[in-house]
């Protein structure tokens, strides 16, 4: 996969007209290399979709569904790294970007809040609705990096849901990680997503800490209650690896009181949302800077991004 | 090089027409010539642009045209695939594509330069587009020298040369009286061969230089300036003249970007297209949840003169400005990126 | 006479008025903004001003290209409650009178300078003038604060819609059903949908345009003959009975098609049907399609 540095403010230029490093797709001899006589197939497209099914939904709140999409014929239509993002669609509707959740064998899983023309269309179908789907797209969080150490998940509301997909991949893998602290909140317990992996399957992960919070106080909930930020803070949680989504009000809050904390801002990784349409790289509108959130992102460190235009 | 009278070029033009899907540049006004109407012909103006031969076309070879041949490679809209919906199913048609070879005859120098950007953009980088891929491989590309300027070209501040091209199949150069041909590629040998018949020799005919430009700008250290000018008050400065407009994006040889949406003939029946977006509109960047990162026309400006003389040198190794002019001679309010870039020059940054 | 009224010996004379006027006020501090014209980057180009400081007011010029009509700038100054100085044309300050009708911009945070127009001349061929002059209707601004007079001022056509109505109008008018429907077949055709028409467009002044609405979306960003003819046919619909003439939704077209024509045809039918003067001449009289009389022809019900 093709990863883009993120331009060194202090670096140099290639000469005009001039790409030093040549890609692999790099069309060789300039406009020569086109003639017709030598016109090979084109490959495969990227941006066309292939026909998939959403065999299950599940209702996570009043505006969130999870929705499990298995290929036409019953195999996993991509296997994405955690992190990365699949194009669904319902072709009346149109076509919208989604972190991929989770996954089994056969199929992948995207949980969708409610709001926009498409998020509202998928909210009302049924199981055995087929749709379209491509991907994956974007770079998927840092594994690697991550190996070993001990990892902080901090979230709101449905951004666990790309958070999640590296929770899934870290109680999987659970011998090549550290202890694992998750800290979530939302408005209120309805507005809690996964509520099975949060009640059920994950306080039985070995070396880990869960944490759970909501905005205001409801009479059924004996938990903590508070915003996520300041929680974060109560905990205070030892400077280690953390992994923040969640709305903007909440990251801006949360990446404030980490680095209060005394996190390294290289060890601060976030998620972004843009507006998307192709997914690879072309059609323009996510960028930040001169990187594409589709393809260069979503994930990035705080160090990244403070290097980049606060233009998000 | 040898060389045919300009008088003669349909000669040529007609001997090309029936082997390839051929190019040519088209004055504007005659766009509405239809057999059935005559009284009217000159009724609508238009602006000049790459058309399809036929015999009979009022060819435009005095300048560059109105609207650049971006579109044949990356046309406004254009039909990706079909999806149709019965019951619960989804059925996905692709697009049939076309072998036909392609010939784009009488590019100039600067349009050249922005077909190497538009490369560089959807054939490199990690994924290839297949619908650019498709149209450009099978395309061969006539330059030809410019003999003359617009007021407001400045290709030559650019660092281009505009009487020749050396990545062109072939180079057409203007000798005054007659056009001379000078293949540069294999390909381009080849067709000039099929049709030398039409030619004689060149011996030591000279291309016609065009005048001095008289728009220069100074691109030197404008990169590197912007680096540190993204807070800089020049954009609340420039921004409150921008209409909003997509003139500049839509003339503009390097502007790629592009939005997917579908026209439906019925619900269950969808044309999934994709067609030129511009940076420009508000609608451009905001999300379904309706926050914008780019809400006011002072970023929307920001991020189009950033992206053509910063982002894209960062992503794409070069500038994606090729002094064709399209925005200085069109745009309404003359918000236009020869004079930004005098502005970035003359702007003062405080270390 | 009015001191409110400066003559000028020549046009030449006009960009040394402007910059006095342009000082003074924002030396005063009555005003924070003025809206003007400066030189662009060729001798053949102007281009809209935006001068905060009373120092730069020299940068202020008029000249045969100051084409843009700057009012519809207002708009981005609507609620700030600051007051903004403004340059017009005898045409614009027809589209400034609409805005201030349509209460889309109040009087009293305007100051109105205005220029009585000696002309404007093709970029392209300095001898030829302007497209937009030919519909001008009033070379003299209907309203003002200040006038800068000159005596080479442009004698305005007599007639509504102006020699370019009557030249270019009865032409698409004496062509077949089927020459005329291919005529704006074409049109749309090579239209773009870059909305500079729109944009520039002083009467279009909705904050947000029905073109660019996402839920419902009207329109979507396909470019096709039968959306194209959507969007001119609807905008034409929309600022029937409003539009002032001021050409230049025809003046920005990148394509130059004649986008004006249709308004043209709208504006001459409402002004015959109804035995009314053209939209916006005063501020004392409401546009035809804005005030309801029970006389009213009601021959299109």
């Amino acid at each position: 996969m093709y990863v883009h540095k993120i331009p060194n403010s202090h670096g140099t230029y290639e000469t005009q007209g001039v790409l030093t490093t040549p890609d692999t797709n790099t069309i060789h001899g300039g406009t020569t290399g086109y003639a017709p006589t030598s016109a090979g197939p084109v490959g495969p497209n990227p941006l066309l979709p292939q026909r998939g099914i959403i065999t299950k939904i599940i209702t996570e709140t009043p505006d969130t569904k999870t929705f499990c999409i298995t290929g036409i014929d019953g195999t996993k239509p991509f296997s994405p790294q955690p992190g990365q993002l699949g194009m669904l669609s319902l072709p009346a509707y149109g076509e919208a970007m989604f972190s991929v959740t989770s996954q089994d064998d056969t199929h992948l899983h995207m949980a969708i809040k409610a709001v926009g023309e498409l998020t509202n269309a998928l909210h009302e179908i049924e199981e055995g609705q087929e749709c379209g789907i491509r991907g994956p797209y974007g770079n998927g969080f840092p594994l690697e990096f991550c190996r070993g150490k001990d990892l902080i998940f901090i979230a709101g509301g449905i951004g666990l849901a790309p958070v999640r997909s590296l929770i899934e991949y870290c109680i999987n893998h659970r011998a090549d990680f550290g202890k694992l602290t998750i800290v979530y909140g939302a408005r209120s317990y309805a507005d809690l997503v996964f509520k099975e992996d949060l009640f059920e399957n994950w306080p039985k992960v070995a070396n880990k800490d869960l944490y759970i919070t909501i905005d205001r106080a409801e009479e059924t909930w004996d938990g903590h209650v508070g915003f996520v930020p300041s929680y974060i803070e109560e905990l205070a949680l030892s400077p280690s690896v953390a992994v923040v989504c969640g709305p903007p009000i909440m990251i801006q809050f949360t990446l404030a009181n980490l680095e209060k904390m005394g996190f390294c801002p290289a060890d601060v990784i976030t998620t972004m949302e843009m507006r998307m349409k192709c997914g690879i790289g072309k059609c323009g509108r996510c960028n930040i800077g001169s990187c594409f959130v589709c393809l260069d992102g979503p994930v990035f460190t705080q160090e990244q991004l403070n290097a980049m235009p606060a233009e998000y | 090089m040898r060389k045919i009278a300009k008088t003669r070029i349909d000669d040529v033009l007609r001997a090309l027409a029936p082997r390839y899907d051929l190019y040519v540049p088209v004055e504007g006004a005659t766009t509405m010539r239809t057999p059935t109407a005559t009284l009217w012909q000159e009724g609508l103006e238009n602006a000049s642009r790459f058309r399809l031969y036929e015999e009979g076309l009022p060819l435009y070879w005095r300048t560059n045209t109105g609207l650049s041949p971006k579109d044949l490679f990356f046309p406004q809209t254009e039909k990706m695939y079909t999806a149709i919906s019965q019951g619960k199913t989804v059925e996905i048609k692709e697009e049939s594509t076309n072998a036909w070879p392609i010939i784009l005859f009488g590019v100039r120098s600067c349009d050249i330069a922005s077909i190497d950007c538009m490369d560089r953009v959807f054939l490199q980088k990690g994924y290839e587009d297949t619908y650019y891929k498709n149209r450009r491989q099978r395309t061969l590309i006539f330059a030809l020298g410019c003999s003359t300027h617009e007021d407001t070209c400045f290709c030559t501040s650019m660092g281009i040369d505009p009487k020749a091209s050396p990545t062109a199949d072939v180079q057409i150069s203007d000798l005054g009286d007659a056009f001379g041909f000078t293949a540069q590629s294999p390909s381009g040998q080849q067709i000039l061969a099929s049709i030398d018949s039409l030619m004689s020799d060149a011996y030591t005919a000279q291309p016609v230089s065009p005048d001095p430009m008289l728009i220069n700008v100074n691109l030197e250290g404008v990169t590197e300036k912007l680096e540190t000018m993204f807070d800089h008050p020049l954009w609340d400065e420039l921004s409150p003249r921008c209409i909003g407009c997509g003139t500049c994006t839509f003339l503009c040889p390097t502007c790629y970007c592009f939005d997917i949406n579908h026209k439906s003939p019925t619900h269950a029946h969808i044309v999934k297209q994709r067609s030129w977006d511009s940076c420009m509109f508000v609608d451009y960047t905001c999300m379904a949840g309706g926050h914008n990162p780019r809400p006011s026309k002072t970023e929307r400006v920001r991020n189009r003169f950033l992206d053509k003389l910063l982002y894209n040198r960062q992503r794409h190794g070069r500038v994606f400005c090729v002094g064709c002019g399209r925005c200085v001679s069109k745009c309404p309010v003359s918000l236009e990126i020869a004079t930004v870039i005098q502005k970035i020059q003359a702007a003062e940054v405080t270390p | 006479m009015n001191e409110n009224i400066i003559q000028v010996p020549d046009k030449s004379g006009i960009s040394k008025i402007m910059r006095e006027i342009a000082g003074d006020l924002l030396r005063q501090q009555t005003i924070s903004l003025v809206i003007g014209w400066e030189k662009g980057i060729l001798p053949n180009k102007s281009a809209p001003a935006f001068i905060t400081q009373s120092q730069d007011a020299e940068k202020l010029i008029f000249d045969e290209y100051c084409y843009h009509n700057l009012t519809k700038y207002l708009l981005q100054r609507k609620g700030s409650g600051l007051k903004t100085a403004i340059f017009v044309k005898g045409c614009d300050s027809r589209s400034l009178v609409g805005l201030i009708q349509d209460n889309q911009i109040a009087r009293e945070d305007i100051c109105i300078i205005g220029i009585s127009c000696p002309g404007l001349m093709e970029e392209r061929n300095i001898v030829i003038p302007a497209k937009k002059c030919e519909i001008c209707y009033t070379s003299v601004p209907v309203e003002y604060d200040f006038l800068i007079d000159c005596p080479e001022t442009k004698t305005a056509n007599d007639e509504p819609g102006g020699s370019y109505a009557h030249r270019e109008l009865p032409r698409v008018e004496n062509m077949t059903l089927d020459q005329r429907n291919i005529y704006w077949q074409k049109m749309f055709e090579n239209c773009i949908r870059c909305y500079a028409c729109r944009n520039t467009c002083p009467v279009c002044s909705c904050k947000e345009c029905c073109f660019d609405q996402a839920n419902p979306t009207w329109l979507g960003k396909g470019n096709s003959t039968s959306d194209n003819g959507f969007y001119h046919l609807v905008r034409a619909m929309h600022v029937a009975g409003r539009c002032v003439g001021c050409g230049e939704c025809e003046r920005v077209c990148p394509m130059n098609l004649p986008v004006m024509l249709l308004n043209n045809k709208l504006s001459l039918s409402i002004e015959e049907l109804f035995d009314e003067p053209p939209a916006s001449l005063s501020l004392d009289v409401t546009a035809t399609l804005n005030h309801f009389k029970p006389d009213d022809p009601e021959e299109f019900m």
